[in-house]
């Protein structure tokens, strides 16, 4: 070994669940010797969305150039590894088995164990990677394209789901009014941009709260509301402004994610938040726990952007504390694409 | 020269080892559990039934399609995987060529056909001329309507052997179209099998002698992208008007 010492724990962490191929090689849980990310966001485009089996043959094509690029950049071979890590779902099961099959290989040929995780799980560790001393118990809001979970983390791979979303998730409402919109996709960073220039104010969508005292989400009836909003206008002949649209429902999106964190804050009486997913790097979002967080004595934590959208460097991250327990996977692991939290 | 092949573009799992033209040993799985369960358990107990270590190996191989876009995904994964940890070679082949195999010594020509759903078949012809290195290919891969298809076989005016995981389901159809011309080999010789993998693979490795960059081979676009082409045509062709 030249790079690494021999009690170091070294892993490679492999991503291919839905749009993005990555892999990244981490030291000793906190030193990230490599992070090579392959998008197809810009080969998905013209479709407004990601297909699933273009989403499958571009994974096929990039994945071993991917783990190699980390690999070389890590300056580490296989043998230098304690661990493969890769994710096993939820997601695109055709994209998630091109990780599996290959990982499974490569730990199978270099004789160092799998371990197999759990994209969720995955999302939440990303802030164990910058952030060197988080005391449990944790709160973490998990907000992406496909998921929208209050989870409770009472240890090392302890969770509780408090609250998840009934219908659509936080991102996916938001991806399918930027395609109303004609905003293209992904929506979220879209919306985001185009808000800037909006008044929040503008419209006043509804905002779901479902029962008193549920943790649980509904978008669906906010992004009915935009649509509505849009078609009786059309119907009048007139045409509504899309910034002040799109700010308006951000705001009302973001609204609902920080009332139910804060409920979630005051029933569980945590004091560290971590903020997780691909709409983690939502810059309303951020802002606005922030200094509600702030007032409340609570402790914001998220990701840098890179590690919020789905990436190889959280899988390592995950796989790091697996390793830890020595909690291995069999040659057997087969890709989950439902598969739960808990 | 050792080697192991892979071939996971059909239902059944198809592993083998290879020395030189020699079959050593090969694993064939038809049941209902996925690839990704079985696949590394049964390269396991068959190398160690073998007595052959991972290390001892030359080179690998793997069957690139057409067939199961998952299926074809998952193999090569498995071997470009085993092939870049190991620092092999890696070398692919067609699953219509390999199944030529299954037909070596036949008289009739011999029609590899494979499910590929929509009514439709990846399919190839291929003839064995006696004491020849491999089969001459008469007609390249395509996905074919069936019925298109055995109407052109029964225009040849020849004998045909067919083979593949569509032949025994088809067997009435086949039949009823080209009486009795058609020859349809059972499952047991007829379904991929790591024999004709090795066969192929062992073939392909003598032309070329060095591995190669292998990229599925799907014969189909995805149903998005032609969609996607249908609809760019009709906005094209309006344009014109
Ligand atoms: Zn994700």
């Amino acid at each position: 070994m030249t790079e690494s010492q021999k009690s170091d724990v070294v892993i490679l962490g492999i991503e291919t669940s839905c749009d993005e191929t990555s892999a990244a090689v981490l030291l000793n849980g906190r030193d990230l010797r490599s992070h090579v990310i392959s998008s197809q966001i810009t080969t998905h485009q013209k479709y407004g969305g990601v297909v699933p089996e273009i989403a499958s043959r571009e994974h096929s094509l990039h994945f071993q150039p991917v783990v190699q690029q980390a690999l070389d950049e890590a300056r580490l071979s296989f043998r230098d590894l304690s661990a493969i890590a890769v994710t096993y779902g939820p997601g695109l099961v055709g994209s998630l088995l091109v990780g599996v099959s290959g990982a499974k290989a490569m730990a199978y040929a270099a004789g160092v164990p799998l371990i197999g995780i759990n994209h969720l799980e995955a999302h939440i560790y990303a802030n164990f990677l910058e952030h060197q001393d988080l005391k449990f118990p944790l709160l973490a809001l998990l907000v992406s394209g496909g998921h929208t979970h209050l989870i409770l983390l009472e240890a090392h791979g302890q969770y509780k789901v408090l609250g998840h979303t009934r219908d659509d998730a936080a991102g996916e409402a938001l991806d399918k009014v930027a395609r109303t919109l004609g905003l293209g996709y992904p929506g979220g960073p879209q919306i985001q941009r185009i808000a800037q220039e909006g008044n929040a104010q503008a419209f006043n969508f509804p905002r779901a709260m479902l029962e008193p005292g549920s943790l649980d989400f509904s978008f669906s009836g906010m992004k009915s509301a935009v649509l509505n909003a849009l078609n009786s206008a059309r119907m009048r002949g007139e045409t509504l402004s899309v910034p002040d649209i799109a700010a308006s429902f951000q705001q009302a999106v973001v609204d609902v994610l920080v009332r139910k964190t804060l409920h979630a804050i005051k029933e569980t009486r945590v004091k560290t938040l971590l903020l997780a997913g691909g709409v983690a790097a939502n810059r309303l979002l951020r802002e606005t726990l922030d200094q509600k967080l702030a007032e409340k004595g609570v402790c914001l934590v998220y990701p840098s952007p890179v590690f919020c959208t789905d990436n190889g460097a959280m899988i390592a991250t995950a796989g790091y504390y697996h390793y830890l327990k020595g909690d291995f996977a069999p040659w057997t692991l087969n890709a989950i694409p439902g598969l739960g939290l808990v | 020269m050792k080697y192991l092949t892979i071939d996971t573009t059909t239902k059944v799992t198809a592993v083998a080892l290879g020395e030189d033209k020699r079959l050593v040993g090969e694993g064939f799985l038809n049941t209902t559990k996925t690839h990704s369960e079985r696949i590394i358990p049964m390269l396991d107990q068959l190398l160690k039934a073998a007595d052959w270590t991972l290390q001892e190996l030359n080179m690998i191989g793997v069957v690139r399609g057409p067939g199961s876009f998952t299926g074809i995904r998952i193999g090569i994964a498995t071997a470009q995987g085993l092939a870049q940890v190991l620092k092999l070679p890696l070398i692919a082949v067609v699953s219509l060529d390999a199944l030529a195999w299954a037909g070596k010594g036949r008289m009739e020509d011999v029609v590899p056909i494979l499910d590929a759903r929509k009514n439709e078949w990846y399919t190839a012809r291929y003839n064995w001329t006696r004491g020849a290195e491999k089969a001459a290919c008469l007609t390249s891969p395509q996905a074919m309507p069936i019925d298109k298809w055995l109407e052109y076989l029964k225009r040849l005016d020849r004998s045909i052997c067919f083979v593949g995981d569509a032949a025994e389901k088809a067997k009435g159809r086949i039949e009823e179209v080209l009486g009795e011309r058609a020859v349809i080999l059972p499952e047991y010789i007829s379904l991929p099998r790591g024999a004709y993998a090795v066969s192929a693979v062992w073939q392909r490795w003598q032309e070329t002698g060095e591995g190669e960059r292998v990229e599925p081979y799907y014969i189909r676009f995805s149903e998005a992208e032609v969609n996607w082409a249908k609809k760019e045509e009709a906005r094209r062709s309006e344009g014109h008007e």
